[in-house]
């Protein structure tokens, strides 16, 4: 073991000047200097990232109220959330949510992108349109996504009205909450997915594309064939990203749903409840502290075994040039 | 060695830095009273205390007022503030609490102050309390009282439930207005007569469409304004005395909910999903959208705002004449951890607030809350304190047949669960009988997760 080490880091070693082993190096003048204008950085990581991740790892294993000093409780929290059909039906709603949302935007913003990569007529407009919803608050969506939605004077229920069906409870109908939540949530987050796939696409060669046609490709086989493998890593990058950010999916339900009252938010009926709010009504408005950080431990852990196995899978199916 | 020397300077500076940072937040409080000169003329050694509120703009301009007289009048006593809205205002004290930076006497919620007491955060109150407060002359000090007898905090200001009507709705229909001798059956009666559908029809016509109403009889949410009451006057209710028990299960409180669920069927009464279509659970009222509410007296500042013509009167009795209307007093509480010097600097505010007059007057004039030393509430600064509501005095007559909302330490968690299994009997998702055996069951599991460790 210590013979590859040695042996990787030697011929660097041997091309410097004063020609020092590169063991030592690490605490000569030049690497002590690295350390110390990196210190800054490094303090801020101890003082607010590891720090807390220490004590959220400590708290998840107490009992703790915030009002009062943490007490050892063991596997407790573990215990308790093994028994708690809460966590199991906010653990079931965020992969529900994950499922529907990360393969529908993916595709559509894979769609959307090659549509918006062509020479067309006033095709910034185009993009910069998709993009607004980016850029806009949630509770900005939330009066959107009401003027459409709600069951009283929204848009969506009056046009049924007029062609005679039936109007829905829409976000207070606990059958329709998560699938509705990410229709907003699609429509809201795919300018930005869309704008990772221009630049992918813009990076395919265009003499493939060429190459092919000269072979007789016709559009569908030149997606099928040269697109998608060509941008296979965006999409590892995308699929990634999403899932991460549909598990901690909270500001968009808590005001959707909720709006502003945290304990209406997860409502109609827990149809909408996910495991970031559970994890935030726990600690915060119920002061079971140490259970929210044991929920966000596994939360981490659910989140890196996901990420593991795309890790993995992506061996099958993306290709680096 | 020499060659490290930069390391190491760096590294103190960073400490000292660090040191410099942390002393700023943490010791801040104390450095800042040490630093004003002390008075000497008094002879009184100089104290300084963090006192916390919650409030609006207008409440933070007349909270600093009161404070301005406070500190001429008690020279010896510096006071710093920390105010922010409602909800940021919990999430900071709460955090703050748990690092031991709290305010040395702060403003809260009338359901949180068992919270803070059971959890050791807040100060027993009671010797204080007996020794410089006159009990005849306060509406509710006992709300802060515990089943062993023990006072947690001091009422800054009450609210109490009563009914609203808005009188345009009712001359409309040509309804008499309601009388104080009314039965929740004789609501509901005169409701179905101001409950009007798309089409223009009254719940008490044929034809009627309880799912497009446009106007609904009762506005009811949640708690305070919703079930409380009348779970109350029916004889039910949620929690024993001790509030460490649930009795949701009880005939008393099918009756009380048979009640409400039919409301809500017939379109008289808002259900948790036509009050989501409006901006907020209290715009229904003020929107005109409901010809009656439950409401507390925090209410009357929308519904002036919004023009409304209205009164309001007692709330209606229960089948057998009880009558129940809900109470929270908000409450200034003090920190437990505060030095005994700055507990009693603490305990002169309270005092303050409480006994003079004038400060009574003032925060009455803002309309917020009614008061809490009777001579004021019963004087024209409250009863006259504006055109309308005009008939205020029913406010305090309510308080006469009040009752705190069963607060405990864990208030807002066992209101969550009731809330929702009651929200499933009013929408039809469960019976009633399931719904309150659910809730039965939940709310018992919140109680014993607390107070059986």
């Amino acid at each position: 073991m210590d013979n590859t080490l040695i042996d990787k880091t030697k011929p660097k070693a041997e091309l410097l000047p004063h020609g020092k082993p590169a063991r030592k190096r690490t605490w000569d003048h030049e690497g002590r200097w690295g350390l110390l204008m990196a210190s800054p950085y490094i303090l801020h990581f101890i003082v607010f990232v590891a720090g807390p991740l220490a004590a959220s790892l400590y708290f998840s294993f107490s009992d703790y109220d915030m009002l009062n000093p943490p007490e050892w409780t063991g596997l407790d929290n573990f215990r308790r959330m093994a028994d708690d059909p809460m966590f199991w039906r906010s653990l079931w709603n965020t992969l529900y949510f994950t499922v529907l949302f990360v393969p529908l935007q993916t595709f559509l913003a894979l769609v959307l992108a090659v549509a918006l990569n062509q020479r067309l007529k006033g095709l910034k407009w185009f993009r910069m349109a998709h993009f607004i919803p980016v850029i806009s608050s949630w509770t900005v969506i939330l009066y959107v996504a009401d003027a459409v939605f709600n069951p009283r004077f929204g848009l969506a229920n009056m046009l049924l009205q007029k062609l005679g069906l039936a109007g829905q409870g829409w976000l207070q109908d606990p059958k329709l909450t998560i699938p509705l939540l990410v229709m907003i949530a699609v429509w809201k987050g795919i300018g930005y997915i869309m704008v990772i796939y221009l630049a992918g696409l813009q990076s395919v060669p265009g003499d493939l594309y060429e190459a092919s046609e000269i072979d007789g490709a016709g559009a569908l086989r030149k997606f099928r064939y040269i697109t998608i493998p060509l941008i296979s890593p965006t999409t590892f990058l995308v699929l990634i990203m999403s899932t991460i950010s549909t598990f901690q999916a909270f500001e968009q339900i808590y005001v959707l749903t909720g709006r502003g009252d945290i304990s209406a938010a997860g409502g109609p009926n827990h149809s909408s409840l996910v495991l970031m709010l559970y994890l935030y009504r726990e600690g915060f408005t119920f002061m079971r502290m140490g259970y929210a950080s044991a929920i966000a431990w596994v939360l981490f852990m659910i989140l890196f075994l996901l990420t593991l196995i795309q890790l993995r899978g992506q061996k099958k199916w993306v290709h680096y040039e | 060695m020499k060659k490290r020397k930069g390391l190491y300077s760096w590294l103190a500076a960073l400490l000292l830095v660090t040191v410099f940072a942390s002393g700023c937040s943490g010791g801040g409080q104390q450095d800042g009273g040490a630093a004003s000169p002390p008075k000497e003329e008094d002879g009184g050694k100089q104290v300084e205390i963090l006192l916390g509120y919650y409030s609006s703009d207008s409440s933070d301009t007349k909270m600093k007022e009161l404070i301005d007289r406070f500190e001429e009048q008690h020279p010896n006593i510096k006071v710093k503030t920390q105010s922010a809205p409602y909800g940021q205002f919990y999430q900071k004290l709460d955090t703050q609490i748990a690092a031991g930076q709290a305010p040395d006497v702060w403003l809260s919620d009338g359901v949180y102050v068992m919270k803070y007491a059971q959890r050791g955060a807040a100060k027993d109150l009671t010797d204080w309390i007996v020794r410089d407060l006159k009990a005849e002359e306060y509406y509710g000090l006992d709300f802060n009282k515990d089943a062993e007898g023990r006072y947690w905090g001091v009422p800054q200001g009450i609210q109490v439930g009563v009914l609203f009507y808005n009188k345009d709705l009712f001359d409309k229909a040509g309804v008499d207005y309601p009388s104080e001798d009314w039965t929740w059956e004789d609501l509901k009666a005169t409701a179905a007569k101001l409950t009007v559908d798309a089409a223009g029809k009254t719940a008490e016509d044929a034809g009627f469409d309880p799912a497009s109403v446009n106007q609904f009889g009762l506005t009811f949410f949640s708690i305070t304004e919703g079930w409380f009451s009348v779970m109350k006057s029916y004889g039910g209710g949620v929690l024993d005395e001790k509030a460490e028990n649930s009795i949701v299960n009880t005939p008393e409180n099918k009756q009380a909910f048979e009640w409400m669920v039919d409301g809500m069927q017939r379109g008289i009464i808002t259900d948790p999903v036509d009050l989501k279509s409006f901006q907020s659970n209290t715009a229904v009222f003020p929107s005109g959208s409901a010809a009656m509410r439950i409401g507390i007296y925090a209410r009357v500042q929308a519904a002036n705002e919004a023009g409304l013509n209205y009164d309001v009167t007692l709330l209606p009795k229960g089948p057998d004449g009880k009558r129940v209307s809900p109470v929270i007093a908000n409450s200034w509480v003090i920190n437990q951890k505060s030095s005994d010097e700055k507990a009693e600097a603490a305990w002169e505010w309270i005092k303050y607030w409480a006994t003079e007059d004038e400060v009574q007057k003032q925060w009455t004039e803002l309309g917020e809350a009614v008061p809490v030393k009777k001579s004021v509430a019963q004087s024209d600064v409250f009863l006259k304190a504006g055109e309308q509501p005009a008939n205020r005095k029913a406010f305090l007559d309510s308080l006469e047949f009040a009752q705190t909302l069963d607060n405990n330490a864990v208030w807002e968690e066992w209101v969550g669960k009731f809330n929702e299994n009651a929200e499933r009997a009013f929408l039809g998702d469960a019976t009633i009988d399931q719904a309150l055996s659910d809730a039965d069951a939940a709310v018992q599991a919140v109680l014993d997760d607390f107070y059986k460790k």
